[in-house]
């Protein structure tokens, strides 16, 4: 689905509140009645310092202007920038301050929900969306840390090896099914479902403490961290 | 085990005996309890028995800690699940008890053998170390090894209130591996070390500001580093997080387009960067003349 009819979707006519550029989104929308903060990412893009700083930077905005502001995050994004100059400039202290500025707004009584939309990979997902009280996905999001073949190429144990275990492992599979199972993600909505009514529930229940580790082990995909 | 060791050739056990004071480490979940990763026998892998944390309690001058140390040696310090349990329980007890926690790490970031289990748990010690800064308890990273704070791990250190480094350790997300098959060898040359160490070694990290502190390589400076640190906390408030996005924000600018380390280190003030390249900790310390906040 396209940005624009995505974010239709989740915010009806408010959504001309939110500004895309560069495959990020900033804004301020409306998901029913309520008002929301969202930042987010779209088109599977990569993530550099500058705009993790982006995201960060609204979230000062709203913590700033629009106090106790529902904040939603969209994911849609591939991972980190592999790059030096990146690395150079201390890309995980941008991250690390992006999760600063989203840990702030929870302590002055912001509720985080994300919902990861599409590609949820790696240090892109870990930066903002996985901090959130509250997680859910679209089934057809991709969630995970690497895909097979990445996997495979760096750990130098086969591919089809790895595709047989992660039939059993739910860690090993990419995708919003087996996240869930491991307590990563509360809810999955399948594509029938009203983006919209869905987003206002998860914020309604959005609660603070981390419940993931309990949900694993329920859930039976994640027995030890508990 | 003397403390005129290199810090950055110790183990995680040699590490936290010669850092804290003599007889006083009780470690929680040791090896002999067997709690161990599920995932690797099923990849023909060798499990350890402490799945490559060391967790306890100590006291650090006299004063009691939480400390945690990566094995390098173990899959490259890498989370999996139960190390990531480890991990966020010890960080979970420092806030409940208000005790510091020390976290010495040695890691590439999340164990890929055990997939989104481990990248979930970094999730949770990353929740469990914020949780440790609303009550103003230190949480402490020391980065001084060789394998350094990668990927997840290297984000993680970045949500502690404080970072010490050696110029041995480095911080980042993507390795000099990863980027070289991203970029080409001509972008980063990865068996270049000194390039390596001068985009993501403890000299540079400490001179932008990303990390607070550059201790000597041996654990009496380490020790004494931490212990500077002890009573301190960084508690987030807008005005604070103000002040850090405009740092940030200035340094994308005025180094953005720059990919040599050299023309960093020199618009940091580092005149003579053979020289600096050469200096101890405390000499480099010296030139830096950094503005310690």
């Amino acid at each position: 689905m396209k940005t624009p009819a995505l974010l239709q979707k989740f915010f009806g006519k408010s959504a001309t509140g939110i500004t895309v550029k560069d495959s990020l989104l900033t804004g301020y929308a409306r998901v029913g009645a309520q008002e929301v903060c969202v930042i987010g990412t779209c088109d599977g893009t990569y993530i550099n310092n500058a705009a993790a700083l982006r995201l960060a930077g609204h979230i000062l905005d709203c913590i700033e202007n629009r106090p106790k502001l529902p904040i939603v995050m969209l994911v849609d994004s591939a991972g980190q920038e592999p790059n030096r100059t990146a690395e150079m400039l201390g890309l995980a202290s941008y991250f690390g301050h992006l999760l600063s500025c989203l840990q702030l707004a929870r302590q002055n009584g912001h509720k985080l929900v994300t919902v990861a939309t599409g590609k949820a990979i790696g240090g892109a997902f870990l930066c903002y969306g996985m901090f959130g009280d509250r997680i859910d996905a679209l089934d057809s999001a991709s969630l995970g840390l690497m895909p097979i073949e990445a996997m495979s190429a760096v750990t130098k144990i086969p591919a089809p090896v790895l595709e047989k275990l992660s039939r059993t492992m739910p860690s090993l599979e990419f995708g919003a099914k087996p996240f869930s199972l491991l307590g990563g993600v509360e809810e999955v909505w399948s594509k029938t479902d009203d983006y919209a009514a869905k987003l206002a529930q998860a914020i309604a229940a959005a609660s603070p403490a981390d419940n993931r580790a309990a949900l694993g082990k329920k859930r039976g995909g994640r027995k030890l961290a508990l | 085990m003397s403390r005129a060791s290199l810090f950055h050739e110790q183990t995680a056990r040699q590490r936290i005996a010669s850092l804290v004071d003599p007889g006083t480490f009780h470690e929680f979940l040791p090896p002999p309890e067997r709690v161990m990763s599920p995932y690797l026998p099923l990849l023909d892998i060798p499990v350890s028995f402490d799945d490559g944390l060391v967790i306890g309690r100590a006291c650090l001058g006299g004063k009691p800690v939480y400390l945690a140390a990566q094995v390098g040696q173990f899959v490259g310090g890498s989370i999996g699940e139960v190390h990531g349990a480890k991990l966020t329980g010890l960080i979970q007890s420092a806030a409940r008890d208000a005790i510091p926690c020390v976290l010495v790490v040695e890691s590439g970031g999340v164990r890929l053998h055990e997939g989104s289990s481990g990248e979930i748990a970094i999730s949770e010690a990353m929740r469990a170390i914020f949780e440790c800064r609303a009550k103003k308890v230190p949480t402490i990273a020391v980065i001084g090894s060789d394998i350094g704070a990668y990927g997840g791990m290297g984000i993680l250190t970045t949500c502690c209130d404080f970072r010490i480094m050696t110029e041995h350790g480095r911080l980042g997300i993507s390795g000099p591996i990863v980027i070289e098959k991203w970029m080409g060898k001509q972008a980063y040359d990865s068996s270049n070390r000194a390039l390596v160490w001068k985009t993501s070694g403890g000299k540079t990290k400490y001179l932008i500001g990303d990390a607070d502190m550059l201790a000597g390589d041996d654990a009496g400076s380490v020790a004494s580093a931490i212990e500077t640190l002890l009573g301190k906390s960084r508690p987030l408030t807008l005005a604070g997080l103000k002040s850090r996005h405009g740092d940030l924000d200035s340094r994308l600018k005025t180094f953005g387009k720059t990919s040599d380390p050299h023309e960093l280190w020199s618009g940091l003030g580092i005149k003579d960067t053979p020289q600096a390249s050469l200096a101890s900790a405390k000499e480099f310390v010296a030139l830096a003349k950094r503005k310690v906040k």
